[in-house]
Order: structure tokens, then C-alpha cells, then sequence
């Protein structure tokens, strides 16, 4: 029985070698095609083909009741709205109110997370409860905030009655209308902060919880060389969703004060609201629309370049 | 300078006790392997030397005070995790200097700005920079100083675990199965390492461990420990030449002792047919008791009807410079084995090659005054013990 191996190349001319017939090679080549098919079919259908329209829609002058029969006025519904220091009013408004929804959100959900991780007795209860207001519809949370703002018999006039303030109009004051609407989306979309920051953080190793004691490190330093760094890509994610969901939130703005009091709260979402169906005008709401999604691509853009720069460097 | 008394120690997880009553003495300088398979206690134990757990009872004295109140850092001891346990967004060189920066540290340098400051200084500090540095230059990792953990291999994280340790220049160093997410090769390599670091060092090192080899190779005593009982504490030469009972006997060694159940008639052991001589020092009494060989305490021969036990060759292991010879002892000769005993198959190791084959019939001879005698009720070695006594307190 020989072992050995043939080192030189055989004298007879070997048949060119050729790929064996697969059928795996081919489904292996087509199956990804399969497979993202129905996503590419559901975007094209519910989201580009109605942007594109909606930009279309931007340079018309259609009124609602003939949504098909807007007449071409070019980009006179743009240079409008950006003359007209209503829209400025409204971007500023979509500002404030993303900006303080957004850090008091982050704050107070990463802060409860933190709090939350703690081993401490009847932790679970707790962290349901915390959870609820994100299980609550919104319309319904709209409807319940509208009761505890109400002026005549709410719950928070009751409160500062105590502390000997007067009644205020928490939903038709000016000054208030901003705070009580933020107050409420807070109250809202906090938990679901908590809960991503809360599974970021049960995932740290305890093993480097104990390197720092080990080495002595105190809270402090232990929350910046290891809790932090580890939750850091979870609270910048979780950030750029709160602030994309909060330059498109709604329902709570348009139930509570429906842009008021005196146009305070009179977001770029509100605005293509009351452009469209009180002053029936579709295309310059088209066209506020637009600019909101220019806004968001905007932050999008943004954070990526963050990512990018912080991936840069880790490396 | 810190000579590690274990007074009594015990642990319950709830209802389950995973260590009963240990104690030793650890002498400075000394390089302790605690033993066992997983679930022994054994890093419990460790933490609790550590501080990273409170024992349930007993004490843990460190020359002659007592720390059990006092906090990890607070004990000067460094910990070497088997997961590592770097940092792992902070550079090769900001990790080992972590410890000596935090010591500089102060309240008030957490301010915001201010700490960044702070970090720069105290991490271009010549003082840290030079121990960084001649600490990363003893275990070779230079060149990596400015990569982060994510970018090394296990080997050279272990390498970055085991000088952050070592910068702190703490009192005791306690490791944790440092090197069991290794591969083989640089497993000895790292083994060569720790050894080195502990001659260099000259400091108390307490191992834990499940792989005999680290034990025997590192060690300057070892400590047996099995369901978080003390099976034995002794130099690694005496726990392989006298294991205190069979628990031990078993657990040290590739393959382990060689078990079986051996009748005494007159003082003298039989090995199947085979009467062996009466042992030197050990007088034992007639009625059954459990003979130990190891294998290399065994030859086998292809000459059958010689003198020694029948039996036929069923495995043949090549290991290169050794063999395995794995021989299944004729019935007739009404041999016992240890049903433990791999495959059931008395083993020989034998230097170089064998021309036996499996299936060939052979002949078994032991070197008889290599044997080991434990009663064959509670598994205890009968010869007495030369230094182990000396070793365990009261």
C-alpha cells in the first residue's frame, strides 16, 4: 500500500476542470432577491410613490375638496411659507418642543434605567408600573392630561391650590401651553427610554463591575469607565429616534391644544394638519410637509455622521 | 510581607453549602493552585479571599488582621478574571495605568472638564508613564499599547489583564482560571509566564484552576477540593505520589491511578491471581482493600504465560513520545477494576512505541512497591502522610 503523493504533474493532459451543476449556487443566487421582495414592494407602495406625490403636491394650488384638480404654481408655495414668519413660528415651535421632549425623555428614562438596575426589593412591580404610560394609547393619554390641565376642576389646579397659587389655565395660557404639552409626551414616551437603556445595561459583564472594585473605583468612576461607554451607542440610538418621533408627533399637540394657545404650540406637523383640512389649502401643506422632512433627514444626516466619527474613533 | 491565613471558612447560596469549613495556611511567597472540577467551591473560595463575596462563617487573616470588613481594594490584592475583564473602550496603556490613575483621583476632578483635564495629566504623569511602561515591556505588549482590547487576541488581552494586576504592586495576586479561554499552545506559554512573574514578584499567588497540568507545573502547593470539601493540601510531588484518598488519586493524572479491588491474606495484596509483596510501612489487615497503580507503574509484555497478569490489548493509543496501552485483564484471573476506570481497561503508559496490537494477548507486570493502598470503605490512603500534616492546620 503506498501513501505517497504525486508532486509532478501527470504526463497525460488533464480535462479542463468545470463548475458541477448546483442548484443550491443558483437558489443561492436568486433567494435574496426572494426575500427582500415584499419589503421593497410594501416601501415602494407606502412610502416613496406617496413622498413623491406629496412633493408633486408641493408645487400645486390644490384646494381639498378637488385633491386632483391643483393648477401648477411652481415654487411660489415655498417662497410663501418662507416669507411668512407663521412658518418660522412653526419651526421654532417643532424645535422647542423636540429639543425639551427629547432631554427631558432621555434624562429621566436613562436616569429610572440606571435607578431601575439596582438590585432592590419588589424591582420587577416597579419596572412594570414605570413601563404603563407607554402601553396607554395616546388618545386616551391626550384625554387624560386634558382633565388633569383642566382650569375649572383639574387635578394639577388642585395641587398648586395647596401650595396657594391660583388657578391657572395650563392648556390656554401662553406661557404654559409648551410646558404642559411637553410634560405630557414625557410622561409618554419616557419608559420606552428606560427600557432600551435597561437591556443595554443588563448586558455590561459583571466581571468589570468587579475589575473596579478591584481596583477601587468609586461610583463615579466606575459609571464612566464602564456603565456609561457601554450604554453610550444605545442612548445616541434611542436619541435619534426621540427626536425623529417628536419633530412627527401629533396627536398629543393637536388633542391637547390644537397648536395653541396662540399658535405656541403650533408645531410643522400641527401646521400641515390645519393647513390642509381647516384652510383647505393641499399644497402649501405639501409643501410644509416637505421642509419637515427635510428637518429630519437633516438630523438623520447628522447622527450618522456622529456614529461615523465616534466608530473612527474606536478603531 | 502577607501571609494568608483561611480560618473555618464557609458559603451557602440559600440552602446549598458550596464550601464546609476550609482552612488553610499560605505562607508569604507561596503559589497555592485550588483544584477542583467545576461546582468545587473553588472560586468562590477565591472571592471571598478577594472580597468580592462574603463568607457566611469564618475568617480571612492576612498576617494577623483580620479584612473580612474590608472592601477589595481595601485589601491590596490584584484579581486576574478568566473573561479578563478590560475596559473595553479604553486603550492597552489606559487600561493597565486605570488603577494607579485612580488612586491620583480625586472628588473633584469628576467635574466635567475639569476631569479631562485631569486624565490628561495624570495619564502623561512620568511616574505612570515609565511603570506603564516598563510593566507592558515585561509582558511584551508594546506595540500594543494604543490598540483597543477589541483589536488583541485572547492571549495578549490576558497578557494586558495580568499587567494591570501587576502595576498595582499589590501584596497577593489572585487569578482565576486566567487561562482557560486560551488554546493550548499559548496556554503553556502563558503558563511559563505567571511563573516567571511569580519569581520575579516574590509575592503570594493563589490560582484557581480545574486543569491538573497548571496545578502541577505552577504550584508550590496545591489544594485538592471536591463538592467544597478539602480532599488535599500538599506539594504537587507528594499530591501525585500519595493522593490522599481515591478522589485525588482519580482526579490527578492522564490517564488517572489505576483503581481495583485487591483481597489481603497475610499482609500481602493480591493482584488478580498475582500475589504481591507485603507493602513497606503499611501493615494491611486481612479482608479486601483498593490497590492503586499508576499507569506508568505498569509494563506489559507480549510474552504470555511469563510471570504477571493475563490479559488481552484492546487500545492502543500513540502519543508520539508515549503509548497508551488499555488492556482488559483476563477473567479467569477474577480482577476487580474500578468500574471508574476508563472503558474498564487496566492502563499502561509506556515509553517510545509498541509493537502490540489490539486483540493481542498479553502479559501485565506492576512494579509493586509504587502501589498505593486505600480502605476500600472510606477511600482514605493508608500510608501516612510525610509533609501534608505539616501543611494543615490544627
Amino acid at each position: 500500500m503506498s501513501l505517497r503523493t504525486s508532486i509532478s504533474p501527470p504526463s497525460v493532459a488533464a480535462p479542463p476542470i468545470q463548475d458541477a451543476p448546483s442548484r443550491h449556487h443558483m437558489w443561492q443566487r436568486i433567494s435574496p432577491y426572494i426575500y427582500i421582495g415584499p419589503a421593497v414592494v410594501y416601501l415602494i407602495i407606502f412610502m416613496i410613490i406617496p413622498v413623491v406625490q406629496g412633493i408633486q403636491l408641493s408645487f400645486t394650488k390644490t384646494p381639498l375638496v378637488r385633491p386632483d384638480g391643483g393648477t401648477g404654481v411652481g415654487l411660489d408655495n415655498y417662497s410663501r411659507l418662507l416669507s411668512s414668519p407663521q412658518f418660522y413660528n412653526s419651526l421654532g415651535a417643532t424645535i422647542l418642543y423636540t429639543a425639551a421632549t427629547v432631554i427631558f425623555a432621555v434624562a429621566i428614562g436613562a436616569g429610572s434605567a440606571l435607578l431601575l438596575n439596582q438590585a432592590f426589593k419588589g424591582r420587577t412591580i416597579v419596572r412594570a408600573v414605570i413601563t404603563l404610560p407607554w402601553a396607554v394609547p395616546t388618545v386616551a393619554t391626550a384625554l387624560i392630561f386634558s382633565w388633569i390641565f383642566n382650569r375649572s376642576d383639574g387635578v394639577l389646579n388642585e395641587v398648586v391650590g395647596v401650595l396657594g397659587v391660583g388657578q391657572q389655565g395650563w392648556l390656554v395660557e401662553p406661557k404654559f401651553g409648551m410646558a404642559a404639552v411637553v410634560l405630557t409626551s414625557v410622561w409618554k414616551v419616557m419608559p420606552l427610554v428606560m427600557l432600551v437603556v435597561l437591556a443595554s445595561l443588563q448586558s455590561i459583564p459583571s466581571e468589570l463591575y468587579e475589575a473596579t472594585r478591584m481596583d477601587g473605583a468609586g461610583a463615579l468612576e466606575t459609571f464612566k469607565a464602564v456603565t456609561w461607554p457601554h450604554i453610550a451607542p444605545t442612548v445616541r440610538v434611542v436619541t435619534l429616534l426621540m427626536t425623529i418621533w417628536s419633530i412627527r408627533r401629533f396627536e398629543i399637540i393637536y388633542l391637547l391644544t390644537g397648536g395653541g394657545p396662540v399658535d405656541t404650540t403650533n408645531t410643522l406637523v400641527v401646521n400641515v394638519y390645519r393647513q390642509a383640512f381647516s384652510n383647505q389649502e393641499l399644497g402649501r401643506a405639501a409643501a410644509i410637509g416637505a421642509l419637515g422632512l427635510v428637518l429630519s433627514l437633516l438630523v438623520t444626516v447628522v447622527y450618522f455622521m456622529m456614529e461615523r466619527r465616534n466608530a473612527a474613533k474606536e478603531a | 510581607m502577607a501571609k494568608l491565613s483561611l480560618r473555618n471558612i464557609s458559603k451557602r447560596f440559600g440552602d446549598t453549602q458550596v464550601i464546609h469549613d476550609f482552612s488553610a495556611e499560605v505562607d508569604h511567597g507561596e503559589f497555592l493552585v485550588l483544584l477542583g472540577a467545576s461546582g468545587s467551591g473553588k472560586s468562590t473560595l477565591l472571592r471571598i479571599i478577594a472580597g468580592l463575596t462574603d463568607p457566611s462563617a469564618g475568617d480571612i487573616i492576612f498576617d494577623n488582621l483580620r479584612v473580612n470588613r474590608q472592601s477589595p481594594r481595601e485589601r491590596d490584592i490584584a484579581f486576574v478574571f478568566q473573561s479578563y475583564a478590560l475596559y473595553p473602550h479604553l486603550t492597552v496603556r489606559e487600561n493597565i495605568a486605570f488603577p494607579l490613575a485612580l488612586d491620583r483621583f480625586k472628588g473633584w476632578h469628576h467635574i466635567p472638564g475639569i476631569s479631562a483635564v485631569a486624565r490628561r495629566v495624570f495619564g502623561s504623569s512620568k511616574e505612570i508613564a515609565k511603570q506603564v511602561a516598563s510593566v507592558s515591556s515585561m509582558l511584551g505588549l508594546d506595540e500594543y499599547a494604543h490598540r483597543k482590547p477589541g483589536g488583541l487576541s485572547g492571549g495578549q488581552r490576558q497578557r494586558v489583564a495580568l499587567a494591570r494586576a501587576l502595576i498595582r504592586d499589590p501584596s497577593m495576586f489572585l487569578l482565576d482560571e486566567p487561562l482557560s479561554n486560551l488554546d493550548a499552545k499559548l496556554r503553556a506559554e502563558l503558563r511559563g509566564e505567571i511563573v516567571r512573574l511569580h519569581r520575579l514578584t516574590g509575592k503570594t499567588f493563589v490560582y484557581v484552576t480545574h486543569d491538573q497540568v497548571e496545578a502541577m507545573t505552577m504550584a508550590t502547593q496545591i489544594v485538592v477540593l471536591h463538592n467544597g470539601v478539602v480532599q488535599q493540601h500538599a506539594t504537587p510531588q507528594e499530591i501525585y505520589a500519595r493522593p490522599a484518598n481515591t478522589y485525588v488519586a482519580r482526579f490527578i493524572g492522564s490517564p488517572p491511578m489505576n483503581l481495583m479491588t485487591s483481597a489481603v491474606d497475610d499482609g500481602q495484596p493480591a493482584l488478580g491471581g498475582l500475589r504481591l509483596p507485603a507493602p513497606a510501612g503499611i501493615r494491611l489487615r486481612t479482608g479486601t482493600v483498593t490497590l492503586g497503580l499508576r499507569p506508568e507503574h505498569l509494563t506489559v509484555s507480549a510474552d504470555v504465560g511469563g510471570p504477571g497478569l493475563a490479559g488481552t490489548v484492546r487500545r492502543i493509543e500513540d502519543l508520539g513520545a508515549d503509548t497508551l496501552i488499555g488492556v482488559q485483564p483476563d477473567p479467569a484471573s477474577g480482577l476487580k477494576m474500578w468500574e471508574l476506570n476508563q472503558d474498564d481497561l487496566l492502563w499502561i503508559r509506556q515509553t517510545g512505541q509498541t509493537r502490540l496490537m489490539a486483540g493481542d494477548p498479553c502479559t501485565v507486570t506492576p512494579e509493586a512497591r509504587m502501589a498505593s493502598y486505600f480502605d476500600g470503605d472510606t477511600g482514605l490512603n493508608l500510608a501516612p502522610a510525610e509533609t501534608s500534616a505539616a501543611l494543615l492546620p490544627g
